[in-house]
């Protein structure tokens, strides 16, 4: 299944997130006009989602996503969680 | 810090975002000095910013009819609609130690000289975090930047006169069709210089130009050879190319 969801943080940029999920987080696509640095780093935080239960709550997407050595600008760990919990209800 | 001046060449949208790679590479190496650089693009083009999803952003059949230039760059940030002679964009190729390393300060000092040069053809200019150039009644652009070793790229799109009827056609904003209230709130958004001063496009340009020079300390340069046929390959290579433009 697939699903996408976008949040556009307060004083911050547009976060977007397209899901392909099953049990798990099979895949996922961040987009959005944020920044990040490096900004290779997408691949990290895509990676730190996937594998996750589809099920998933924010705070466990959240632990993760911070784990990836990044300077999210814009945007932060916990609006990433929360925007990909929300595309998987 | 002293900054080299670089105002000069007309060149198609890819070659522009080729030269930042290159320029940014060759200070991080050592072999140029930070140097502030003018665009003059030659024709209609779309800087994606380097996270946006290609589909989200561009009108895609309008883009194709049209002729835009959809380009993809190496930073982050939004989408930008330019015509050449519309808009005003620069890019600053600076060492990191001489650009504060907190972020959101870094755009702050960064934009110092930029409203110095506005106003000096007075223009109500002012910084808006995080990265955007403001006047009271809107937007007139916004910055973006990429660190990369040791070297940091900042570069800067204002709107001197865009047409933003052209540009609500070429840019999918929200994804919805281009409606009168759409282009109303658009038309709030975005500030043009040439709506609220009478200087010229050059003019502002010499503006902004004596502000580096007044801040900075500015030499007059020209591209190396080196650096042109760099990016001219890296243009061919990477930024005309589906591969990077439409990898989102």
């Amino acid at each position: 299944m697939q699903a996408t969801e976008s949040v556009k943080v307060p004083d911050g940029k547009l976060v977007r997130v397209e899901v392909t999920y099953d049990d798990t987080i099979e895949d996922i696509e961040i987009t959005g006009d944020f920044f990040l640095e490096p900004p290779e780093a997408l691949a990290d935080l895509e990676a730190a989602i996937e594998g996750h239960p589809a099920a998933a709550s924010a705070t466990d997407l959240e632990t993760d996503i911070q784990a990836v050595e990044a300077d999210l600008i814009g945007f932060d760990a916990a609006d990433l969680a929360t925007v990909t919990v929300e595309a998987l209800q | 810090m002293t900054v080299r001046l670089i105002d000069d060449g007309v060149y198609a949208e890819p070659m522009h975002h080729a030269l930042d790679q290159v320029l940014l590479d060759r200070l991080d190496a050592g072999e140029i000095e930070p140097t502030v650089r003018f665009w003059y693009r030659s024709g209609p083009a779309i800087p994606l910013g380097r996270f946006q999803a290609y589909e989200d952003e561009v009108a895609t059949d309008y883009v194709e009819e049209t002729g835009i230039d959809v380009v993809r760059r190496i930073t982050g940030g939004g989408a930008m609609f330019a015509e050449p002679g519309d808009i005003i964009t620069y890019s600053m190729y600076l060492r990191e130690e001489d650009v504060p390393a907190d972020v959101e300060e870094s755009y702050e000092a960064l934009d110092d000289w930029v409203l110095e040069g506005l106003r000096e053809v007075g223009l109500e200019a002012f910084h808006e975090p995080l990265n955007d150039i403001s006047h009271p009644e809107g937007k007139i652009g916004g910055s973006a930047q990429l660190r990369s070793g040791d070297a940091v790229l900042h570069h800067t799109t204002m709107s001197y006169s865009v047409d933003i009827e052209a540009m609500l056609k070429a840019l999918r904003i929200g994804k919805e069709k281009v409606s009168d209230k759409a282009v109303k709130s658009a038309e709030k958004r975005v500030a043009r210089i040439t709506d609220h001063v009478d200087a010229s496009r050059a003019e502002v340009i010499e503006s902004l130009k004596g502000a580096v020079d007044s801040t900075y300390g500015a030499q007059s340069a020209t591209f190396e050879q080196e650096t042109l046929d760099r990016a001219a390959a890296l243009a061919e290579s990477k930024f005309q190319n589906d591969t990077w433009n439409k990898r989102l």
